[in-house]
């Protein structure tokens, strides 16, 4: 079978349900093709690059296309369980994500795959982290691999839009009973647009190929009790794994026939493995989804000149199609074999491994094998890549041996005499030691005072952070994090959650940060910092480190980081270390393009929460994290603004001398993002101003317990209402219209109702 | 997303073909911008022009890296006869029009990397084809200029619009007619009362082309492979950053979009507001020591280095110190006030108390 002959888009005129032909990006044909499905559920966590998917069908939710529950979970691993939960439930269930997000879910797939729950998930590959990487690898990909999953291949927009349609039905055959990967590129194919067909009357296609398969039982028939998730040791547990061996066998039965089915309405014709002109070539190139297609180029440039060259590429991972590459390798002389991950230590990724072990079985005398790892974190593959793959083959069949069987291709040797060289010197203790902000206890009021010099002193005050950093013009967050820096005396050590200030400021090989800094992704900063604070107790009290040096540990997170990150958050307040976590809230996860977060509030519109017919904006109310904070009884907890210096200021002081004497301090700071908020440059601040005197966020502390409202709109006369505030901002403005009137008495019903709350409790010492 | 409707058996592709292609077949086209000038948009709209009304096969993608405004974007079109397969999804490399979208995006030589001979460049710029020639010592092949900014201030439209129209002026296959269907249709969704602007804007951008064609070089510009400034070698294990604060040899002037922060030091009160607003950390102070061994502040000017234009403290300022004007070329250099990262100590110090 050749792929010139049966290519991947091939348009015969028979096939039996109409298409239309649609301009299309990977991640908007997973969306497409959702919409199409109609799942019942679908669970979620933004990650990039998949996060477009939910984005795009949230979109497609709000203008009435379909009417798939979409769930904004708190974080990937709540994604899963969400997923699971619902297919336990008997419906179709679709999810999407990459990278960490993929491992942060992972102990959740054996789970699933081994109760046999189908699903869908697109995994739109992404290099997993460490240090983080945003573009395209294998490495969450191979991780799938030992997981029970079915895991279908998509090389390109079409077949990302293919593969979705067909592994629904795949995982839910009565034999199968399996989720499914659909793995496509990220980048390369989620944001690259290409000439795509899909079904133009998706009720028709509901109504044919898609028709469901009842799951034999599920959990929401009272009349039928089922119970899911027995506890099972030996001697069972190895017939249930063999069971799962023996659905994997079902699905390499099944998928050919599905293949054939869908080309029958669709005119596309998938293989269980894509062979282009593999037939009679000698070197043989194997790759997994678009590389082989940009390979694709280079074999007809070679073959205009004469040589036998080929790819191969399966469409399936899992079930591995052994039979069908053992048969399309066969021929080969020399099989070059491209691994988008390595399998550190292994002397190849697994795709050379697997690869490598189906040939041994081979009649007559083995390929060679040459193995490489290429394409890392985004590293482009071009044609002219593909060229000099097949010239490794080449050298290897001219000379009749492999002269280096596993390397990697495309790094960068650089030089051994380069040393990194301080530009910006290492601040001196003297300059950290400022005396500038004073702080001291006071046994009348057991409260904390505190001094502060004027503002202009605090210009005197050595940056912290030091320009040249990449944020949009007219951030909020940075002058969140200058009065911060601007209030705290001494040495600190900064930990940053995942996010925009993380990002903008530490692009390889660069950094903004003149101090100590640590990221870690935003699931974990808070357990990680509380790590190394008691690291710095301990090598203090063993005298490896002089007591005198007194740091400061400061936790900088987004909103979003204090979704995905608050059970640890929690956990660290509970333990009460040494440390303060700094929260900027923007109200939405803005670095990966304006998702909403629990903090964003009722109606307010974002990427996944759209405005259209069916849908208002955000669907709940935001979380309120500092009173979540205040119950865990940590020392101090403070909500404060930008726009009012000296009230942020006094409390980050107290803050620091919470964290260095007492215990946890938590602090959260609203802030502006002129992009995502669509307000003007040099404007979000003004208006800010209004988010306080509309009390939807008030400025109080929690002070060991007690709490103090430290700027009442009420009582200095300031008070506006909410709708000034919203009016002014372009993802709230619609809230202003009278169809969406009472989404907005829902908001100010809560604003209110929680300001009276916070009144009671600064009025009375015992709330 | 624009949709036609076509039965399978009704299928046009294979109508059309390209006049000229690589050896490949695509004829490939690269956008050179910053983030927030609408270059992904532009490139988008081309391409589906040419896929569902002109009927060709097409790709179109964008560099990704960080989505702040103001960083380097370079986004990709990718076209085909309407029965050749794209296949290949790595970036442009060979590209047959280079449009740069920001007029000092030149000043890297690296926009033009590539550019196939008898290629042709466009380039967004008050300047003449000749100047731009001269600026790139480059003399062949055809250069064409357009005073976009202008056209999109006067139509108060943007950039992107007055490009497109220049770029299916230029692309001698394109059908003008069905770019500017999809940009209308696309502003029709996102909000109807500017379609006519952007229409005007778009055909400006075709009318007030200036264009240079002259003979095609013998050879194509070579491609620009920037290598990472660390290697395995060198760089330090685990990801570090061993230098950090190294961010400081940047230049962001490019983020500015027009405007630029001017300082009037006889009407500055020194209250130091505009450093508790700055995103950018660009305010240069100095700390003036008096006889008596007390100290203050005091504001001395602006390092443009970093400022991204953003006004944050004109709008704090209380003194009229800061005045936010548009930006004349070599302003910025003659003013800037370079930051210093020389130990400032203040330890103990008594305040200055102003008299």
């Amino acid at each position: 079978m050749d792929g010139a002959h049966q290519g991947l888009i091939d348009y015969p005129n028979d096939v039996e349900l109409a298409q239309k032909t649609a301009f299309l990006s990977g991640n908007e044909c997973a969306a497409q093709a959702a919409s199409h499905v109609d799942f019942h559920v679908m669970g979620y966590f933004p990650i990039t690059p998949s996060t477009e998917i939910a984005q795009i069908l949230d979109e497609k939710f709000a203008a009435g296309e379909h009417t798939t529950t979409l769930i904004p979970a708190d974080g990937e691993h709540g994604a899963a369980g969400i997923c699971y939960g619902a297919s336990l439930g008997g419906g179709r269930v679709l999810n999407a994500t990459s990278a960490n997000g993929l491992l942060y879910a992972i102990e959740q797939l054996p789970v699933q795959a081994g109760t046999r729950a189908p699903m869908v998930l697109n995994l739109v590959t992404r290099a997993v982290s460490g240090p983080l990487d945003i573009l395209c690898d294998h490495s969450d990909l191979y991780y799938t691999l030992n997981t029970g999953w079915l895991v279908l291949m998509a090389r390109d927009p079409q077949a990302v839009y293919d593969m979705n349609l067909i592994a629904v039905r795949l995982g839910e055959h009565l034999d199968v009973r399996l989720p499914v990967i659909v793995a496509s590129d990220g980048f390369f194919t989620s944001h690259q647009k290409r000439r795509v067909e899909v079904f133009a009357d998706p009720a028709a296609l509901r109504e044919t190929f898609l028709v469901r398969t009842e799951a034999p039982y599920h959990a929401l028939d009272p009349r039928n009790p089922i119970t899911f998730g027995p506890y099972m040791n030996d001697p069972d547990m190895i017939n249930n794994k063999y069971q799962l061996h023996r659905a994997m066998q079902a699905a390499m039965r099944e998928l050919p026939k599905l293949f054939e089915e869908y080309a029958a309405i669709s005119g596309r014709h998938y293989p269980l493995v894509e062979s282009y002109h593999a037939d009679d070539a000698e070197v043989v190139l194997f790759l997994l989804n678009s590389a082989a297609e940009t390979a694709k180029d280079a074999v007809d440039r070679l073959r205009a000149k004469g040589v036998k060259v080929g790819i191969v590429s399966p469409n399936v991972l899992r079930p591995f199609p052994l039979d069908q590459i053992r048969e399309a390798l066969g021929g080969a002389k020399v099989v070059v074999i491209g691994d988008r991950a390595d399998s550190y230590g292994a002397s190849g990724g697994n795709m050379t491994h697997e690869v490598r072990s189906a040939l041994l079985d081979s009649l007559g005398h083995p390929p060679l094998i040459v193995s490489r790892v290429y394409g890392l974190g985004g590293k482009a593959f071009t044609v002219t890549d593909a060229e000099a793959f097949f010239e490794l083959g080449l050298e290897a069949l001219a000379k009749g041996k492999v002269a280096v069987p596993f390397d990697y291709y495309g790094v960068t040797p650089g030089t051994t005499s380069k040393k990194p060289e301080r530009l910006v010197p290492p601040l001196t203790k003297e300059e950290v030691s400022t005396e500038l902000v004073k702080v001291r206890p006071n046994p009348e009021t057991g409260k904390l005072d505190v001094e502060l010099p004027p503002f202009w002193a605090l210009a005197a005050r050595p940056k912290r952070l030091v320009p040249g950093h990449g944020a949009c013009p007219g951030c909020g967050m940075f002058p969140v994090l200058d009065q911060v820096f601007k209030s705290l005396e001494g040495d600190i050590v900064v930990l940053f959650h995942t996010g925009c200030a993380m990002v903008v400021t530490t692009g390889f090989p660069f950094s903004a940060h003149r101090v100590t800094y640590i990221h870690n992704l935003f699931q974990n900063g808070a357990a990680t910092l509380s790590g190394l604070v008691e690291m710095y107790h301990q090598r203090v009290a063993r005298g490896e480190l002089p007591a005198s040096d007194d740091i400061t540990f400061v936790m900088i997170s987004g909103d979003g980081g204090m979704d995905i990150g608050m059970g640890p958050a929690l956990g660290t307040a509970h333990r009460n270390h040494r440390m303060m976590i700094i929260e900027y809230d923007n109200q939405g996860y803005m670095n990966t393009g304006s998702q909403m977060s629990y903090s964003t509030p009722l109606g307010h519109r974002t990427s996944t929460s759209h405005v259209g017919k069916r849908e208002e904006g955000k669907r709940f109310h935001h979380k309120d994290t500092v009173q979540l904070m205040a119950a865990t009884h940590m020392p101090y907890v403070f909500s404060a603004l930008e726009g009012h210096p000296a009230d942020l200021m006094r409390k980050v002081a107290k803050a620091q001398w919470y964290a260095n004497n007492e215990g946890m301090v938590y602090g959260k700071i609203l802030s502006f993002c002129p992009l995502n908020w669509g307000t003007p440059e040099d404007d979000g601040a003004n208006e800010m101003h209004q988010a306080v005197d509309s009390c939807f966020f008030p400025l109080y502390e929690v002070e060991h317990g007690k709490t103090t409202i430290t700027h009442d709109p009420d009582v200095l006369g300031t008070r506006v209402p909410l709708a000034d505030w919203l009016r002014k901002m372009a993802k709230t403005k619609h809230l202003l219209e009278p169809e969406h009137r009472h989404v907005l008495a829902g908001l100010e019903a809560e604003v209110e109702r929680r300001w009276r709350r916070i009144k009671a409790m600064h009025a009375h010492p015992d709330l | 997303m624009l949709e036609t409707t076509v039965r399978a058996s009704e299928r046009r592709h294979g109508a059309r073909n390209l006049p000229q292609t690589d050896e490949d077949g695509l004829y490939e086209i690269r956008l050179e911008s910053l983030g927030g000038f609408g270059a992904h948009l532009a490139g988008k709209m081309l391409a589906e022009a040419a896929v569902l009304q002109m009927g060709l096969n097409g790709a179109h993608f964008s560099s990704y890296g960080s989505e702040k405004k103001g960083s380097p974007i370079k986004s990709f079109v990718r076209l085909a006869a309407a029965d050749a397969a794209v296949r290949t999804s790595a970036p442009v490399e060979r590209p047959f029009v280079v449009a740069v979208f920001i007029d000092h995006l030149l000043n890297d030589p690296a926009v033009l990397s590539g550019l196939r001979a008898g290629g042709i460049l466009l380039v967004n710029t008050a300047q003449s084809p000749q100047e731009i020639r001269d600026r790139l010592d480059f003399h062949h092949d055809t250069v064409a200029c357009l005073d976009a900014t202008t056209i999109a201030l006067e139509e108060k439209t943007r950039v992107n619009t007055a490009m497109q129209g220049a770029l299916a002026a230029m692309i001698p296959f394109l059908d003008v007619a069905a770019v500017r269907e999809v940009l209308a249709s696309t502003f029709a969704r996102k909000n109807a009362s500017i379609i006519d602007g952007n229409l005007r804007t778009f055909d400006r951008g075709a009318a007030e082309l200036r264009v240079d064609r002259r003979e095609p070089a013998a050879a194509g510009r070579s491609v620009v492979d920037v290598p990472p400034q660390w290697g395995y070698l060198d760089a330090p294990i685990g990801g570090v950053v061993a230098d950090p604060g190294n961010t400081v040899t940047k230049n962001l002037s490019g983020s500015r979009a027009g405007y630029i922060p001017v300082f009037h030091a006889d009407k500055c009160i020194h209250c130091g507001l505009c450093d508790l607003v700055c995103p950018d950390n660009c305010l240069s102070w100095d700390i003036v020591r008096h006889a008596d061994e007390s100290w203050d502040t005091r504001l001395r000017g602006v390092d443009y280095r970093y400022c991204k234009g953003c006004r944050a403290c004109v709008d704090a300022c209380p003194s009229g110190a800061m005045t936010a004007e548009r930006e004349t070329p070599g302003f910025a250099d003659a003013h800037t006030v370079p930051l210093d990262w020389s130990p400032r100590v203040v330890n103990g110090g008594r305040l200055h108390e102003p008299g």
